[in-house]
């Protein structure tokens, strides 16, 4: 029977995130690997959702109103005028949005550029439209990117771009200069491009998050993917969004409604809550994911590992092993897992670059397998104990010490 | 460094700001041009003006204090896969094994999204029968593949038994059914189904059954395909909590399949929408422990509305095809000699406040479904007598 499934099904593997999860459940390890936070949502958020319920908002919706708020947030933050009765496509979550955006623009056969490492969704969803992902590795340890590896992936047959910034798993915010060339290439060459915005509201140390779409020649073939899951810790609610220009935004709409043709109706609801959120509001929440990031990075250099490169958004810190230990990163989890009760996520899982191709050798793929990517979206209690589990594992070099 | 120098764009042999080819089309939505605000009664789309039971909101509203926001494990909440599982028991006698066996998506569409993206390759040919929910044909488009359909015709819609077995063929992969069907109501019987199921083990050709109306079931027996001998190992069945408990905007709905077919159905899942909301799945596991009185009570309301919809349509003068399942009626509209159907509906919308869809949106075959247009009876007592007096003042023959 396994003959009865797609090419596209057969091609994908299980989520390896999701077999170390259920390792982790058995060994009962705190989690730092799936990014979804173990504190509560904001209450003001949660209580409109239950109001929502109790005012039998249940049935099939779409409620203009986030439109509405999207429309006041991107002109707000990117100084993009956009309608909201045309451009915007609310979806269940950023991967139903993606996903949409996907199917809605690659034939069987178009490329899609996409940065390493990265999410290991985006890749999976343009296999399962048919298209060929084309990845263009960020250059370690600083993920700079690199133009001319940027300029040599385009082919003829190049049709979007992926862009993910703040981006998982690096904690990389894309500079202006690199938008600068991402967006001169995409005019240059006439490609689409759909960002991953999740984290927009997740930056550190006064950094801005630019969004592709506001640099000259983008808002017209950009699609910007984003949601309410990371900004309001709501990621099992499912409220997502797509905003592009109407002929792209209708065009997703309509593959949103054969595929799931309504977001959560009282989620809708609560989200024009959560998009009225006041100032204060992201300020305490960039505060709050700051010191978390500040503690683990402190935490993990202190036992060892070697972080060259500080989180800049997002919540999660990719560190890579120190030189002298010769586990894999896929080993070292498992050890982690066993012996200090803590998961986190082995780094190769985001890493897609053909080890085969003429551009990369053998050697210059080696760091492929010494990073770890660690979330800290978690409260400070559970990152205190985070601390306790692996300061029983140091040796005198107070570095951590597995077997 | 950007450039608007239109020398220095290099020329592409596609235009990007088209959308993919397999879109093109389906554009139109017909179901948008419905609306209550100007006083129109809307018995086109759907879904119900009154809303889900208390005790199923009360336990989301409950799930979302407790804390469970955030992902839900991309398969479902195992709570709700063993009360999918349970249900699923007792209405079929299949023992399932929740872990393996069940998937929880995004609603019943995503549940067709999934199973066809995971399980059709382009060129697989599959097998539907019209008039027919409008989204099938949508995501085997996305899937590339080639589809061949089967009009079921009035009065009684049965399957042409004769027809279907001459058009299978060793190109087959699968054969959709919904039952109850939607738009006529129809319900597939013991015969249809034994017909088909045989045709699937002869040629081994999957069977993808949407059964999301199967607890508005009213003359007969719903009967699942997956039941039958040797067929569970080559069903996939689709369902969800809309149309049962009348939550139709919650999107909590589900694939019972066995493993290996699961399996694809996983994959295309986990990149369609990655997950399904947390709070709503537990409530959602309440929902199916429901007793079976829960079900008995929402059998005769249906039917009390069922009465009202079809005596009315009868009275008003269509000639009216009572449906044995679902809350849609078909109606013949020609007794009013309006036109075709589209023609028929813009009147009804225009001059009587009361809409209704042509039935040739539903159809394969834009030349079929002229003379047929659907009302759905998922609306309270009032709000049908009230539609039923307007197209009584206003409708002449």
């Amino acid at each position: 029977m396994e003959g009865k499934l797609s090419h596209a099904a057969k091609k994908i593997t299980l989520s390896s995130i999701q077999e170390l999860s259920h390792l982790a459940q058995r060994c009962n390890a705190i989690n730092l690997a799936e990014g979804f936070p173990d504190f509560p949502a904001p209450p003001h958020i949660k209580n409109a959702a239950v109001s929502a319920i109790n005012s039998d908002l249940n049935q099939y919706r779409h409620v203009q109103g986030v439109c509405d708020l999207l429309a006041k947030a991107v002109k707000e933050m990117h100084g993009l005028d956009i309608d909201p009765l045309t451009d915007v496509a609310i979806c269940c979550g950023q991967s139903e949005a993606f996903a949409a955006a996907i199917f809605a623009t690659i034939d069987p056969g178009d490329e899609v550029i996409l940065f390493d490492p990265s999410y290991e969704t985006y890749e999976g969803c343009v296999a399962l439209a048919g298209g060929v992902p084309i990845h263009v590795p960020l250059d370690p340890p600083q993920w700079t990117l690199d133009t001319s590896k940027l300029l040599r992936s385009f082919t003829e047959r190049t049709k979007v771009v992926v862009l993910n910034s703040p981006h998982n798993p690096t904690g990389k915010v894309f500079t202006k200069e690199e938008l600068e060339i991402i967006a001169g290439e995409c005019c240059r060459r006439n490609c689409l491009a759909i960002t991953d915005e999740v984290y927009e509201h997740i930056t550190y140390d006064s950094l801005k998050h630019l969004s592709l779409a506001s640099f000259p020649g983008m808002q017209e073939r950009t699609v910007i993917t984003s949601s309410l899951s990371k900004s309001f810790s709501v990621t099992g609610w499912r409220v997502g969004w797509a905003i592009a220009p109407a002929v792209l935004a209708s065009a997703i709409q309509n593959i949103h409604a054969r595929v799931t043709d309504c977001a959560p109706a009282p989620f809708q609801e609560a989200a024009l809550t959560a998009l009225r959120s006041p100032p204060e509001y992201f300020e305490s929440l960039r505060r709050d994911y700051q010191s978390k990031r500040d503690y683990i990075v402190k935490l993990l250099a202190g036992v060892g590992f070697k972080i060259e490169f500080i989180p800049q958004g997002s919540f999660f810190l990719f560190a890579e092993l120190p030189d002298n230990w010769s586990l894999s990163d896929v080993e070292f989890v498992k050890k982690l897992i066993l012996e200090a009760g803590v998961v986190a996520v082995p780094g190769q899982g985001f890493f897609h670059t053909d080890l085969s191709s003429n551009e990369v050798s053998k050697i210059n793929c080696h760091y492929q397998k010494r990073y770890v990517r660690f979330a800290f979206c978690k409260s400070d209690a559970t990152l205190t104990m985070v601390a306790e589990r692996l300061s029983k594992l140091l040796d005198e070099q107070e570095h951590l010490a597995l077997h | 460094m950007t450039t608007e120098n239109n020398e220095t764009t290099i020329k592409k042999a596609h235009h990007p700001l088209q959308v993919a080819k397999r879109l093109v089309k389906f554009q139109k939505d017909w179901g948008g041009l419905t609306s209550e605000k100007d006083g129109t009664i809307n018995l086109g789309r759907g879904y119900p003006n009154f809303d889900g039971p208390e005790f199923i909101k009360e336990s989301a509203v409950q799930a979302i204090r407790d804390g469970k926001n955030q992902y839900a494990p991309g398969f479902g909440v195992p709570d709700l896969n063993i009360a999918i599982a349970d249900r699923f028991k007792k209405d079929t006698g299949l023992v399932v094994d929740p872990d393996k066996e069940v998937t929880v998506t995004s609603g019943c569409l995503e549940a067709i999204a999934a199973t066809v993206l995971g399980l059709i390759n382009p060129g697989d040919e599959v097998i539907l029968f019209s008039p027919l929910y409008d989204c099938y044909e949508a995501n085997l488009s996305m899937a590339g593949a080639k589809i061949t359909s089967i009009t079921l015709q009035p009065p009684d819609f049965a399957v042409p038994i004769e027809k279907l077995k001459s058009i299978v063929s060793e190109k087959t992969r699968a054969i959709l059914i919904n039952t109850p069907h939607n738009p006529t109501g129809k319900m597939f019987t013991l015969e249809e189904l034994n017909a088909i199921a045989s045709l699937c083990i002869e040629n081994d050709v999957l069977a993808f059954a949407d059964e999301v109306y199967h607890k508005l079931a009213y003359d007969m027996e719903h009967i699942s395909i997956a039941s039958l001998p040797e067929m569970f190992e080559r069903t996939v069945t689709m369902n969800s909590l809309a149309k049962t408990f009348n939550l139709t905007g919650w999107k909590i709905g589900w694939v019972i399949a066995p493993s290996h077919l699961t399996w694809g159905v996983r994959q295309a899942h986990a990149f369609l929408t990655f997950s399904t909301p947390n709070p709503l799945q537990c409530a959602a596991a309440v929902a199916l422990r429901a007793p079976d009185s829960y079900y008995v009570e929402l059998k005769r309301d249906y039917m009390a509305k069922r009465a009202i919809l079809v005596e009315g349509l009868e009275i008003v003068g269509f000639k009216v095809f009572p449906p044995n399942g679902t809350f849609f009626v078909l109606a013949d509209h020609t007794p009013f000699g309006l036109g075709n159907d589209v023609a028929f509906c813009e009147y009804l919308l225009k001059e009587v406040g009361v809409v209704a869809i042509p039935c040739s949106m539903f159809s394969m075959n834009s030349e079929e479904g002229k003379n047929l247009v659907r009302f759905v009876f998922c609306k309270d007592e009032e709000t049908l007598r009230a539609a039923v007096e307007r197209m009584k003042k206003k409708l002449r023959k």
